[in-house]
């Protein structure tokens, strides 16, 4: 049971740090498109997920969500099985989405404007300003607030409980109530959430020195 | 080349960095503008790669209309090489891929070409042992070196340069002065904002003089140091010539 509740744990834990960094970006540069409709949308949907509790989030996905849909798709959502896991994973994408967005978002601010006029003048058009030379400085300067977000999702896992998912945390409690033994279970838990967020942590240390970029120089280029 | 008719634009009724500008460069020419800060200077060369937009009148840059909605302003832009006062260097690339980007994004140049081509112009101007090296790695003269090389890579019909050296510290001045002096003399276009007036007396062919977003003066050089017309280019050449001309460095203008 414990082991399954570490497999789960680490499956929400990569599945939704990639979508919802993901669609972070996206609505990112949403936000920082030309177009008002877009940006409108993109403040819209940091707002609404920003300002509601992610276990809310968990159990609308997992309760509310199937009602929504057309007649017949939702049943066959409640039918599926591993529904709770896929309810689990939309919730925290939906919930960290919106924080990553705005982190992104700062990152952006951080860069001199004169970085995307030389773009613009060397002939680079919009897609390419971004992939080539503003998101890859917008990461590298966002790497310490985007870390603590990564590692705030990854303890948010155990929120999954609630919607039945079989995560680490859904084990312990599982454990408890069948023989007892919490305590053995919530310490080998408490390790174990332990030692990821820790390594967690080291990775982003690690990459944070690989791909310093020089503040010196980024804020010369700001001028005065 | 580059033509301004009747050029306005208005930031606010106080700020207003283009007046009626009615301007003619043609190809070859190197024409430095000089003025005080906030006359416009920068605005003026902004506006050539719609980098600013006008609010009336028209520029013509090499037969094309700027405010033609027909015109590819991408494919302009390309042509049209730009080195700024701030050092904006990519910070995460290298020198040579700083240069090679946009070769091989826009130009479609491959891997091999793009780099040949870099490395070509990075020895141009002087900096090939450093392709290698991060910008943070670079002193800041060494820095709008390669930033140079980057616009050239484009193959650029128009160099315009918005106070290249006045970031710098001034024993650097003039090695990126340097380059663009052996540029003028390939005969590239180049427009260059700057106070460097020994520059402008060694390459360029006039000199415009511009003061709260009006041109006042053009005059051919020497011309317009030893006899300049107008009252204000007599009281800012009087000023700027005064003092010795390596320590000069203006404040950024925005």
């Amino acid at each position: 049971m414990m082991v399954t509740g570490v497999k789960i744990t680490l499956l929400l834990l990569l599945v939704t740090s990639i979508t919802s960094l993901c669609l972070g970006t996206v609505i990112a540069i949403m936000r920082m498109s030309r177009t008002r409709a877009l940006r409108f949308f993109g403040r819209l949907y940091v707002e609404i997920f920003r300002n509601i509790p992610g276990l809310f989030w968990l159990l609308f996905f997992y309760f509310v969500f199937p009602e929504l849909l057309p007649y017949g798709l939702g049943d066959k959502l409640n039918a599926y099985d591993n529904y709770p896991i896929v309810a689990a994973i939309m919730g925290l994408t939906v919930d960290n989405a919106s924080y990553v967005s705005d982190i992104l978002r700062s990152g952006r601010l951080a860069i001199p404007d004169s970085q995307r006029e030389v773009a613009i003048s060397t002939g680079l058009n919009r897609v390419q300003q971004y992939l080539y030379v503003l998101l890859p400085q917008m990461f590298r300067a966002i790497l310490p607030p985007l870390g603590t977000r990564m590692v705030h999702n990854f303890k948010n896992t155990s929120l999954c409980m609630a919607i039945t998912v079989p995560e680490l945390t859904w084990a312990t409690q599982q454990i408890e109530s069948l023989t007892f033994r919490g305590l053995e279970a919530t310490a080998i838990a408490t390790v174990f959430y332990i030692a990821l967020s820790l390594s967690m942590v080291a990775v982003i240390i690690l990459l944070e020195k690989y791909y310093k970029i020089d503040i010196s120089s980024m804020t010369q280029a700001k001028g005065r | 080349m580059i033509k301004f008719i009747n050029v306005n634009k208005k930031f606010s009724d106080e700020c207003i960095p283009l007046k009626n500008i009615n301007l003619e460069i043609s190809r070859g020419e190197v024409v430095v503008i000089c003025g005080p800060s906030g006359a416009g200077k920068s605005t003026l060369i902004r506006v050539i790669n719609k980098l600013e937009t006008i609010d009336s009148g028209e520029i013509i840059v090499d037969g094309k209309h700027l405010s033609d909605p027909r015109t590819n302003l991408t494919a302009l832009r390309a042509e049209t090489g730009m080195v700024f006062q701030q050092l904006n260097l990519y910070p995460h690339k290298t020198a040579l891929k700083n240069i090679m980007l946009a070769p091989m994004k826009v130009r479609k140049l491959s891997k091999r070409e793009a780099e040949e081509k870099s490395m070509k112009l990075l020895e141009k101007v002087g900096l090939a042992h450093k392709y290698n090296s991060y910008p943070s790695q670079l002193s800041g003269g060494e820095q709008q070196r390669v930033a140079i090389a980057r616009s050239l890579a484009m193959e650029p019909k128009i160099m315009l340069f918005d106070e290249p050296t006045s970031a710098l510290d001034p024993e650097l001045i003039n090695e990126v002065l340097d380059v663009m002096i052996s540029l003028a003399e390939e005969g590239m276009t180049m427009i260059v904002v700057t106070h460097e007036m020994a520059f402008a007396q060694r390459v360029a062919s006039r000199v415009v003089f511009m003061d709260f977003g009006e041109i006042l003066e053009i005059g051919k050089t020497p011309d317009i140091f030893v006899d300049p017309q107008h009252h204000r280019t007599k009281e800012f050449m009087s000023n700027i010539l005064h003092t010795p001309v390596f320590c000069y460095n203006e404040p950024k203008n925005k």
